[in-house]
């Protein structure tokens, strides 16, 4: 084994871990197979019956959907998407000493480190599998939905991979606003769209309405699914939440098991940012298996404040659990009054959230917590300044989750071993650190002045 | 004003999200700007009951269900 530190040193501290590719996972693993309790399977809105595979069969391939549903404990990887995904796994399993040593604290902190994929975060790892799938069954374009461009670029190169051709439904916002992803897309041989657009009904409707408008996500799905839906050698593809895509990623999880077991270490706590959950999930589902085994560990969701999904769950309840054998709980507030009392947890949702990892927050066996912006920008910053990555805003959360466990346990005396996901890096979201640099992103009270001049941009936008 | 926006993963303004779902706010335009200025006051004058409750008080559906729902809407367009 070759030893590495921050100064390239061959001494005895070892920063990185690696894998041969002979030693890379050659199974997914399917969490579903050891819950604890079963999950409810979503109902279809129009016949009330269990969501079945024809009902998404417009939108996605058999295969896909078998594993979807699939109850298989371990789910063999194909070896074409081993050799794609070989070209940047197994990745790194990194030490990060440098950092431990400004928190001065009593951890060992470890981190995956995905941002080492080529458009630089953990989504490739289904972008891959899902064009693999699509290929086979004999599909020839994919379509989806993007935001800032993040799944886009994963979707694009996958399906340069497979020959596949792409297109993806950009948030015109965004599209107008994030140069750099949308040209890795062209790059990568993708059709990148700004949404909406005139190639559909959904677009074209609000182009009708609303002709300078910016977009949204829900807006682009609409279309990336109309696009798909309508044309019968196309398919949809979606970067997260989903049990599939969850599945794809455990891939993070299982090599860092191997890692970490190389060198004779254990993790008490697991964390990752959580949007959709497929970067948490992929890291924790593995380890959620060891502690529904009897393993002693934490497992720790974390999302930003300001898009709370598990840990206040706002507006999101539903009573799809009719048996209602759970107690009710009290619904957190965003705001005095406009938030139903009580809500069913046992039916209790997560809008945006995996439904496994709801299961799994609903059965407490894994946590969730919310930081503000500010606080995972601080730990950002420190990161870059002493491990020299530059973070993705997301995985800020993360790294602001570890600072808080390492002040815990400093001030607990006790000695932690922590593992998280660093979902990728920075480098094309440099804006956003211009605008925490530049104070602009500061928690404050607006002044009055400012208050009118932001209202007063959006006069003339149509009133509700 | 710019501030990063969950969703998309970028930097918007609170125009963007005052009418981010076409002619209703982003749901959590008041999560998101809240710490700036009383956001909740200026929605609440904004929005009348019914559409402060379309808004806000709507049952959030699984990511699934949406699918679905977006599939059948796209059925029933021409097929190339």
């Amino acid at each position: 084994m070759v030893f590495f530190n921050w100064k390239g040193e061959n001494n005895m501290k070892q920063t990185k871990v690696f894998l041969n590719e002979s030693e890379m996972p050659r199974q997914w693993y399917n969490i579903v197979a050891d819950l604890p309790t079963p999950m409810s399977p979503p109902l279809h809105p129009g016949t009330g019956q269990p969501v079945g595979p024809d009902d998404l069969a417009p939108v996605f391939p058999m295969n896909l959907i078998e594993q979807e549903v699939s109850t298989e404990r371990w789910i063999d990887i194909p070896e074409p998407v081993l050799d794609k995904l070989c070209l940047w796994r197994p990745s790194p399993l990194y030490r990060a000493r440098n950092f431990e040593k400004l928190l001065d604290a009593p951890v060992k902190i470890y981190y995956k480190n995905e941002g080492v994929s080529p458009p630089g975060s953990h989504k490739p790892n289904t972008a891959v599998a899902q064009a693999y799938y699509n290929k086979v069954f004999g599909i020839k374009r994919l379509s989806t939905e993007t935001g800032a461009g993040q799944w886009g670029s994963a979707l694009s190169m996958a399906c340069q991979m497979f020959g596949l051709e792409c297109r993806v439904f950009m948030v015109k916002i965004s599209y107008e606003q994030k140069p750099y992803r949308r040209l890795m897309m062209m790059t990568w041989g993708a059709d990148c769209i700004p949404s909406p657009s005139n190639l559909t009904q959904a677009g074209r409707k609000i182009l009708d309405e609303y002709p300078d408008s910016p977009g949204s996500l829900g807006m682009a799905i609409s279309e990336a699914i109309e696009d798909a839906v309508g044309d019968k050698d196309a398919r949809y593809s979606l970067g997260s939440v989903l049990n599939h895509v969850l599945l794809h990623q455990t891939i993070i999880g299982l090599e860092a098991q191997k890692q970490l077991e190389k060198i004779g270490d254990y993790p008490d706590i697991v964390m990752g940012c959580a949007g959709g959950g497929s970067n948490f999930a992929g890291l924790c589902l593995p380890f959620v298996r060891d502690k529904i085994h009897g393993k002693q560990i934490s497992i720790v969701a974390v999302e930003p404040t300001s898009c709370p999904t598990m840990t206040r769950g706002p507006f999101a309840y539903d009573f799809g659990d009719t048996a209602m054998t759970t107690p009710l709980l009290p619904m957190h507030t965003l705001g005095h009054g406009f938030v139903p009392a009580p809500i069913h947890a046992g039916g209790l949702r997560y809008h945006g959230m995996a439904p496994i990892l709801s299961h799994l927050l609903k059965e407490q066996i894994i946590e969730a917590r919310a930081l503000d912006q500010i606080e995972t920008f601080t730990a950002g910053i420190n990161w870059a300044r002493t491990e020299g990555f530059i973070p993705a805003p997301e995985t800020n959360h993360a790294i602001a989750a570890v600072v808080q466990e390492a002040q815990k346990a400093k001030e607990e005396g006790k000695e932690k071993t922590i593992l998280f996901n660093w979902s990728g890096h920075g480098l094309v979201d440099l804006a956003a650190y211009d605008a925490f640099l530049s104070g602009k992103l500061k928690t404050y009270d607006l002044p009055e002045e400012e208050l009118q001049k932001a209202l007063k941009s959006i006069e003339g936008f149509p009133k509700p | 004003m710019e501030i990063r926006c969950p969703k998309l993963g970028g930097q918007v303004t609170f125009a963007y999200c005052l009418k981010e779902a076409g002619e209703l706010p982003c749901s959590r335009i008041i999560n998101c700007w809240q710490s700036y200025f009383p956001v909740e006051k200026y929605i609440r004058k904004r929005l009348t009951p019914a559409e402060w409750k379309r808004c806000f008080n709507q049952t959030p559906k699984e990511k699934i269900l949406t699918l679905i729902e977006l599939i059948e809407a796209a059925k029933n367009k021409p097929v190339k």
